[in-house]
């Protein structure tokens, strides 16, 4: 409602006038069901069809179906999506098929459909991500946030289990710099459920047989353990170590290892939990650690009526092997996942120009903060400097402040056309070592000779 | 032709031209693409690859693993549907008080989509808060879908068992119920007991039934995929990564349409086999009872 009141507030003159041309025409959409994209199915295109007359069908499904059809419709050139939501890591694959609209080049053709207050700079360097390599943007970004450590800042404050923790490991208490501290924090957790009678662990994973679980080792494990690009060497195009990556490195499988391996301070549902289970397991006070993404933190940290740790979530950088932080700081690296979307227009669209006109008006200014509010998703710098923000991020850990200063230690996906098939491979192997069918060092051979393959196939 | 020849082809003309377009048409586009190396993030294309993809497929430990556990839950789904349909069919020849609520209670499963019936038991099973582990761990039971496969390959039987016997039920029910009298009688005058009749009269009359229901759950529980999809998604590892996940997998995921298609093509082959083979079976049978 309070997103209804801003969204008013904006004159609605300029919309009605560049719109005019269009009115009456219906634009379909597809998107992942995501808090921005619920919003702005909810709110902002019942309000821009107001305001223009252009019918919009916004589906908001979830993750698989989104891509199913996306693709479908990519693909075949169809056009029956007038907007697709691009997530940042098929973007490589979208721009290398000619799939999407240069929005640049729509800009420049069509002035008059262009907002004057779109402000395209005001876009965080997430927008960099949607870019080609002359710097036409492909994508105008509407979610943009990290997956990092959260923690219950409560337990981790609690004198008593501070007291506990400190005898048993000799440290005080706080969220961990490496993985030997994750584990001990894990271990002590879990052991403190126990012994209390209480359902909490001191880990969680999203380890189900599903893509989640080799997204999170390429997006979140390996990284914070220094292997990059998802172990493969993008100069040569091979994931083996004897054809110059490091998937199958000794590094690699002793993250690997140490990920099997821990599940089992997590509760003993992990291997059917995805991304969303994750969050909802934290949201039941369940969990007193983990890396989550953090677009769960709005309503994890905010909503009473689907969390029972509203103002005690914690967050910090995540954990990392010796030397990744140095490295990331210094642009050689990166610790973890800046993740988010965007929305695109498939060159197959035949209502491009009034989809152009959608897309600015979901991703105006206006509703920066109260995205920012719902997922903990930034994707304009002015949206820092909200005063609902600011009040925000302390109820959120202090996450914008560590989004905005600190965010550039993250990365989005490599860029990898072919990520989509890949992850179906490291999905095999890694279910099939998280599931104990395979040892984990054993997988990644498997997995690194597979990919090579692939790659071989697919001509890189 | 005559001129009423025309007019049947005229009348058949636009069903025939649906047909066309929606069975076989893209029946022979899966084989065209099949003797094609044809990924949509190929750098290099549409390569033709002649048979490559079928002698691929020979050879792919993970497509012969999804068929194998794929048989071993044909046979073990159908052979305990089928007997506990036959069951519960000749126990409801019988009269009883409520029959007709037992009746509309074993229909209820057959009126729920596969993909809810799904859902359903991701609820059921949950580790964390579902009621089937926290029933079997007070009987001193570990069950986690997650974690073994066993267990999870056995629930994926037990869900399709409990879908689907209901259908196996009130067909054969339907069966016995449209016999005639007159051999139960003849029987009944020689002196034969129930289990003779059973044996002697009932089962060579409804052969031909039984062996119908067959064919259609063999054919189903061939192409499951919903209902596990929702489940365990192939999981754990690959514990239950059935032939048509392994295909949807492979072509919607991976988008590798060739190797994609020349696997459909290949399930679409074993499928007429045995198919053809059942028919024969249904045939003698019938011929057989005929002659009775």
């Amino acid at each position: 409602m309070v997103v209804v009141g801003i969204a008013q507030a904006a004159p609605p003159e300029w919309w009605k006038q560049a719109a005019g041309l269009y009115k009456g025409v219906t634009i379909r959409g597809v998107s992942e069901s995501t808090p921005p994209s619920k919003a702005i199915r909810d709110y902002a295109a019942p309000l821009f069809e107001e305001l223009t007359g252009i019918k919009v069908e916004f589906e908001v499904t979830s993750w698989d179906e989104m891509y199913t059809k996306s693709i479908a419709d990519l693909s075949r050139k169809t056009g029956i999506y007038d907007f697709i939501y691009v997530e940042q890591d098929i973007i490589y694959a979208y721009l290398v098929q000619n799939w999407l609209t240069d929005m640049t080049a729509l800009m420049a053709e069509y002035p008059q459909l262009t907002d004057p207050d779109f402000d395209i700079e005001d876009f965080t360097t997430f927008i960099n991500y949607f870019k080609d390599a002359k710097g036409h943007v492909f994508g105008i970004p509407f979610e943009a946030f990290l997956k990092s450590y959260a923690y219950r800042k409560d337990l981790f404050e609690d004198p008593e289990i501070r007291d506990a923790f400190k005898a048993e490991y000799g440290w005080n208490l706080r969220p961990p710099k490496d993985w030997d501290e994750y584990t001990q924090i894990a271990k002590f957790f879990t052991a403190w459920g126990k012994r209390k009678g209480i359902e909490l662990y001191g880990h969680v994973a999203q380890a189900k047989t599903h893509p989640c679980v080799a997204y999170e080792m390429v997006e979140s494990i390996w990284p914070a353990w220094g292997i990059y690009n998802w172990g493969i060497n993008l100069e040569k195009w091979r994931a083996s170590v004897e054809n110059g990556g490091t998937l199958n490195s000794e590094r690699a499988k002793e993250a690997f290892r140490w990920y099997v391996d821990m599940l089992k301070y997590a509760p003993p549902g992990v291997r059917t939990y995805t991304w969303d289970e994750t969050a909802a397991v934290m949201g039941a006070g369940k969990i007193a650690q983990g890396l989550i993404y953090l677009e769960n933190l709005g309503w994890l940290a905010t909503d009473t009526s689907r969390s029972v740790v509203t103002g005690k979530i914690g967050v910090a950088l995540p954990p990392t092997y010796p030397g990744v932080m140095s490295e990331a700081v210094r642009g050689l690296g990166y610790i973890g996942y800046y993740d988010g979307g965007a929305f695109g227009i498939p060159v197959s669209s035949r209502k491009k120009e009034a989809a152009w006109l959608f897309i600015q008006f979901a991703t105006r200014k206006e509703w920066g903060p109260e995205f920012a509010g719902l997922s903990g998703a930034v994707c304009r710098k002015s949206t820092f400097a909200s005063s609902k923000i600011k009040a925000l991020n302390e109820k959120m850990g202090g996450y914008f402040d560590m989004l905005r200063d600190r965010g550039f230690l993250f990365a989005g996906a490599p860029p990898l056309p072919m990520h989509r098939p890949l992850n179906e491979l490291y999905l095999k192997w890694i279910s099939r070592a998280v599931a104990g069918e395979v040892d984990p060092g054993e997988a990644l051979d498997a997995l690194a000779k597979e990919v090579d393959n692939l790659l071989i196939e697919l001509g890189y | 032709m005559r001129r009423s020849q025309y007019k049947a082809w005229g009348l058949l003309a636009p069903t025939l031209v649906i047909l066309f377009f929606v069975g076989l048409a893209p029946f022979f586009y899966v084989i065209y693409l099949s003797l094609f190396q044809y990924n949509i993030w190929s750098a290099r294309g549409m390569v033709f690859a002649g048979v490559n993809n079928f002698r691929k497929l020979v050879f792919d430990s993970d497509f012969m693993h999804s068929l194998g556990i794929g048989l071993i839950f044909v046979v073990t789904t159908c052979a305990v549907e089928m007997s506990l349909g036959l069951i519960i069919a000749l126990f409801l020849t019988n009269r009883f008080v409520g029959k007709g609520i037992v009746r509309t209670i074993l229909a209820l499963p057959l009126a729920i989509a596969p993909i809810t019936i799904g859902s359903i038991w991701v609820l059921l099973t949950n580790p964390d808060i579902g009621p089937l582990p926290y029933v079997l761990r007070k009987l001193g039971v570990d069950y986690n879908i997650g974690v073994n496969a066993n267990q999870a390959f056995l629930t994926t039987i037990f869900m399709d068992v409990w879908h689907w016997t209901p259908f196996v039920t009130l067909t054969l029910l339907a069966g016995l119920t449209s016999f005639p009298k007159e051999p139960f009688e003849a029987a009944r005058v020689d002196g034969a007991n129930r289990w003779q009749i059973l044996r002697y009269v009932t089962l060579p009359l409804l052969t031909p039934v039984i062996l119908t229901v067959l064919f259609i759950r063999i054919m189903d529980t061939f192409r499951i995929f919903d209902e596990v999809w929702m489940l365990t998604s192939g999981g754990p590892g690959t514990a239950t990564r059935f032939v048509s996940i392994e295909v949807v997998r492979r072509v919607l995921v991976s988008t590798d349409y060739g190797y994609g298609s020349s696997m459909s093509v290949f399930i679409l082959y074993l499928t007429i086999v045995v198919c053809w083979l059942l028919f024969q079976m249904i045939s003698v049978v019938g011929r057989k009872t005929r002659e009775v």
